[in-house]
């Protein structure tokens, strides 16, 4: 029992990294991935273009985004490129952004046109109905889908460890790199805090989504 | 008597080969109950739409009162702002009370103060019999209470006209008399409707002039009884027949 618990005592600060670099890439995501599916859904010219940039960021694996921002963009733009945070969050965010883009779509979709006529049909612009009446249900909807994706989040924030950040995964490597050379446990613990960390907060996000679906007989 | 709300020659093609509107002119004045009936998929509804500039008409020109709504850069959310619309499945605001549902334009639209806006939606919930409704959720009222909270909705901000999607043909026969009921007070209240309906004894009752829709066009139109005693064209005929029978058994 001693072992583990010095080991886990090595770990607040990558913990501090990981959740940082998942949450923040999470929020940026949704700033960038909800106004695109709004572009989708309401405007149907821009909506192809929206239809490329999901295409292209859902279909680069992670590491390699990471790396050729780094690696690649590094060199021509060395600020902010060279900052290992900035990257890791630069390029979550916008693999994150392509995935809540059809998250929010898919919401948008079951709130319904109709809401949308209705909504027209009492004087609204199209603007101020995605703002009182879009808006407001649309997390709703969504919440299931933000929860998956929070979670994936999480556990991509692992391939900072690529480029030198010290988040959970790259401190489990570098303790079973010292004494007492244990290959074991630190992995274990790094598993058991990857589900920490999500499977709460991903449970309360879809169990908030359920109840407020029931309540309104969605 | 000055029109309250008037067509000329609208034309609305779906998709070059649908003609859900094939050159219909009319218009409806002040304190008029006209009511508009035909076979299904006969573009009734999206005559209605068009009136209501929820659908882009392709020819022709609308006008409230005097303003022509057809022209260009004319404010069409504050012109569907000064018409009631009521659909015929409700589509009430889901995220909010029926209370919420009538005060948001109140207050987002016409830009009430609160305590003002407030006041204005319980007045119409009243005028529907929903005041003591006023804090539910659409979830939890019958279809019924829902159309109803719909109506106070569209009637809220005091339209010049209201415009009536088959506001019943979405609720089972019990609803409908709860709806019907609340259309007549409308009607004693002398409010303009234009309205969609296939209800033939509210018809009778309350409409100074139906209007026989069918394949895109106005194909007859009377006083009520007119169309109950001796309509003149063959498929008006064929259709009343039909509805009357299907009111008796029911």
């Amino acid at each position: 029992m001693d072992v583990p618990h010095q080991i886990l005592s090595f770990f607040p600060f990558p913990i501090l990294n990981t959740l940082a670099i998942s949450v923040l890439s999470f929020i940026f995501g949704l700033a960038l991935g909800f106004p695109l599916a709004l572009l989708k859904a309401y405007m149907k010219r821009l909506g192809y273009l929206v239809d490329v940039y999901e295409k292209i960021f859902r279909g680069i694996p992670e590491p390699v985004l990471i790396l050729l921002f780094y690696l690649g963009m590094t060199f021509y733009l060395p600020f902010p490129f060279s900052n290992p945070y900035f990257t890791v969050i630069f390029a979550l965010t916008l693999r994150s952004a392509a995935n809540q883009s059809q998250i929010f779509r898919g919401a948008i979709r079951g709130i319904g046109e109709e809401q949308m006529a209705a909504a027209r049909s009492v004087g609204f612009s199209k603007l101020s109905s995605i703002r009182h009446i879009i808006i407001p249900q649309v997390f709703t909807y969504a919440a299931s889908g933000l929860a998956n994706e929070y979670a994936l989040l999480v556990k991509d924030s692992a391939y900072a460890f690529a480029i030198g950040i010290i988040e959970i995964t790259k401190q489990a490597e570098l303790l079973r790199s010292y004494p007492p050379y244990d290959i074991v446990t630190p992995y274990i613990i790094a598993a058991l805090l990857y589900i920490l960390l999500t499977f709460p907060i991903a449970t309360y996000f879809d169990a908030w989504g359920s109840k407020r679906k029931k309540k309104l007989g969605l | 008597m000055g029109s309250v709300m008037e067509c000329k020659h609208l034309w609305k093609t779906y998709e070059k080969h649908l003609v859900a509107v094939k050159d219909v002119s009319m218009s409806i004045g002040k304190g008029e109950i006209k009511l508009i009936f035909g076979p299904s998929g006969s573009g009734k509804s999206t005559f209605l739409r068009c009136m209501a500039m929820l659908t882009p008409v392709d020819e022709g020109d609308i006008y409230l009162t005097d303003e022509c709504l057809t022209a260009k850069g004319v404010n069409l959310n504050a012109a569907r702002a000064r018409i009631g619309f009521v659909f015929q499945h409700i589509y009430l605001f889901r995220h909010l009370t029926a209370l919420g549902n009538v005060e948001l334009a109140l207050r987002y639209v016409q830009k009430l103060p609160k305590n003002q806006a407030r006041e204005r939606a319980l007045e119409a919930l009243r005028e529907v019999k929903m005041e003591e409704w006023s804090h539910h959720y659409p979830s939890q009222l019958s279809g019924g209470q829902q159309q109803r909270v719909g109506i106070a909705r569209a009637l809220a901000h005091d339209p010049r006209i209201m415009l009536l999607d088959e506001p019943t043909s979405a609720l089972d026969p019990e609803l409908t008399a709860e709806v019907i009921d609340t259309l007549r007070d409308l009607a004693k209240e002398g409010v303009t409707m234009l309205i969609v309906s296939h209800e033939m004894p509210f018809a009778r009752e309350v409409a100074h002039e139906m209007i026989f829709y069918d394949q895109g066009a106005i194909v007859e139109t009377g006083p009520p009884e007119h169309f109950f005693n001796h309509p003149n064209s063959e498929r008006a005929k064929k259709f009343m027949t039909r509805l009357i029978k299907r009111t008796e058994r029911e």
